[in-house]
């Protein structure tokens, strides 16, 4: 096996986003809808962690039919080892260039086809950043957080993804290169991912499997990092359950198993809050002391002050995390700036 | 068989002048808000109106302005009372979510109006509105797949979704058939009223609603927001 050196690894991979990123922008100048958001986020946790980020979106239509979502975002933070704030970006101190691609939607004869190509979040289980970023939790599943030899929700694939089927039933695959930010960043390789997702009613339920090269060093992590998950969502009069649970292996001779289980509560007797419970487990199997054997347990709410800002806390009790403390506070102020530019001519 | 030749004919018909206004690029091929009126079942004509709702005498176009600040204001609303207007067919009216935007972004309709917001994306949108008007909670619903409400009385909606804190969008439910949306430049056209005075209203998005009377003569018609 022959693994390019990760910093030439990475230019190539910066570059090839740029690449994408700016092929877009002929389709950004042609839009007939475009839109602007900034997002604006400063955080504080008990643990002694300070956050402060910012996202920049732009996303429209252009009149070809293709819709093209471009994002970058900064984030630092402060203080000692902590996850908290992770919950979808990385807290490194620069800008990253997190997901740049065109889009387009066929709906022939009420079936489903979406051709999606460029830069984008690795389209396992539950992975929009929205569901990441504004549900109410300030901290990533450890199932889905890079420090953990989990599946990271940074995990970014330069490539196509395909979804067909009909809206009810449908598959999704993806092929691409690792195009990861944050701390786990895989080598140069191609990345297979495929979902299949199913809804009936209030419930939606997707598997999910990706192959992929382990971001670990390669001095120790061999073989393929695979991993296999069944989410679900279900939401019924503004009460939701949502969770994932995944199992794979990070690199040959491991195993991480782990899942967690969301409810969120958004109903007209909480005002403007939603309430957020969140219970959590991770196993990573390895020979000791390396093994990581962690629960954590999350309550908080989300309450929009205004239709723009909204402030979040969190509560946590964790074990297992040897860096971590047992309890910890987390709060957070977001605001929401977007400027609709509709019907350019 | 005929029949159903000229379905296919106005099937191939429509398709083509959608795909043909949006060959140029200066305008969407969009949904029409409105179902045709079907016929309505027998009953009393409502003063000024056919059987069939339509007005009896003869119409007007109430043709204006809508200013906020003394600049032409977008998205604003104007509705006239109108009391003996018969109810209408049942009407279907769309909110698109669509480029995670409401589209859009002012939507008004009749009372009794069936409002389809379809998942136009391939994320998720959780569609919800607390306050005011009518209050709902859509649940999660995936990418090609839609959901309906009916808008049973009148009043304002404000629209929201829960996960993307950028979307938001109005929908005002008013009991009359006469109203219009301004467009870009401030301007709306309320077709076919029957002559007369009216008490209109007017609103617009972060505002509250004014109250005045137009006549029907009254030309142009300009509406001063605060």
């Amino acid at each position: 096996m022959s693994a390019a050196h990760p910093s030439s690894a990475r230019r190539v991979r910066c570059l090839a986003a740029a690449a994408a990123a700016l092929a877009l922008v002929p389709a950004a100048a042609a839009a007939q809808s475009i839109s602007a958001e900034a997002a604006q986020t400063a955080g504080y946790s008990s643990d002694g962690s300070g956050a402060a980020a910012t996202q920049i979106r732009l996303f429209g239509e252009a009149a070809s039919g293709v819709r093209f979502h471009v994002e970058g975002a900064w984030a630092a933070r402060s203080g000692g080892e902590s996850d908290a704030f992770g919950s979808a970006y990385p807290y490194e101190n620069k800008i990253d260039l997190i997901e740049a691609y065109g889009d387009r939607l066929f709906r022939p004869r009420g079936a489903l086809l979406g051709v999606r190509a460029g830069r984008f979040r690795t389209p396992f289980g539950i992975y929009h950043a929205s569901d990441y970023a504004y549900s109410g939790f300030l901290r990533a599943p450890l199932i889905r957080y890079d420090g953990y030899f989990a599946l990271s929700n940074t995990f970014l694939e330069n490539g196509v993804s395909v979804a067909a089927g009909v809206p009810r039933l449908y598959v999704e695959t993806a092929l691409g290169a690792p195009g990861d930010v944050g701390e786990a960043i895989r080598p140069s390789g191609l990345d297979r991912v495929v979902r299949l997702q199913a809804s009936y009613r209030s419930l939606i339920v997707g598997v999910s499997h990706i192959t992929t090269k382990p971001y670990q060093s390669p001095r120790f992590a061999h073989g393929d990092a695979s991993f296999t998950g069944i989410d679900a969502r279900w939401m019924q009069g503004g009460v939701e359950l949502r969770g994932e649970w995944i199992a794979g292996q990070p690199f040959d001779g491991t195993r991480t198993t782990g899942g967690y289980l969301d409810l969120r509560v958004h109903v007209p007797a909480l005002g403007p809050a939603t309430a957020v419970l969140r219970a959590e487990r991770l196993g990573y199997d390895a020979i000791p002391p390396f093994a990581l054997y962690a629960r954590r347990y999350t309550a908080g709410a989300r309450i929009r002050i205004l239709a723009p800002l909204a402030v979040s806390v969190n509560v946590l009790h964790q074990s297992g995390l040897p860096s971590q403390r047992a309890a910890a506070a987390d709060v957070a102020l977001t605001y929401v700036l977007r400027i609709d530019g509709r019907h350019l001519r | 068989m005929a029949v159903h030749g000229r379905t296919a004919m106005m099937r191939i018909f429509v398709t083509a002048v959608l795909v043909i206004s949006g060959a140029d690029g200066t305008a969407a091929p969009r949904l029409s808000l409105v179902r045709a009126p079907t016929r309505l079942a027998a009953q009393p004509a409502a003063p000024g109106h056919t059987r069939e709702g339509a007005p009896a005498g003869p119409t007007m176009d109430l043709v204006g302005v809508i200013r906020s600040g003394g600049r032409p204001q977008a998205d604003a609303v104007v509705w006239l009372d109108a009391p003996d207007a018969p109810p209408s067919a049942p009407r279907r009216a769309v909110l698109d979510q669509r480029n995670l935007t409401f589209e859009p972004h002012v939507l008004v309709v009749r009372v009794g109006t069936t409002v389809e917001l379809p998942n136009n994306d391939r994320v998720f949108h959780n569609v919800f509105s607390f306050h005011d008007g009518k209050r709902f909670d859509l649940g999660l619903y995936p990418a090609g797949t839609s959901k309906r409400l009916v808008f049973d009385r009148p009043g304002l909606s404000r629209v929201f979704c829960n996960i993307h804190p950028g979307m938001a969008a109005y929908i005002l439910a008013v009991d009359t058939p006469y109203f219009a949306v301004s467009d870009a430049n401030g301007r709306f056209s309320i077709r076919a009223v029957p002559r007369g005075a009216y008490t209109y209203h007017a609103w617009r998005p972060g505002g509250r609603t004014i109250t005045g009377s137009v006549a029907g003569d009254e030309a142009p018609f300009e509406v001063s927001l605060p």
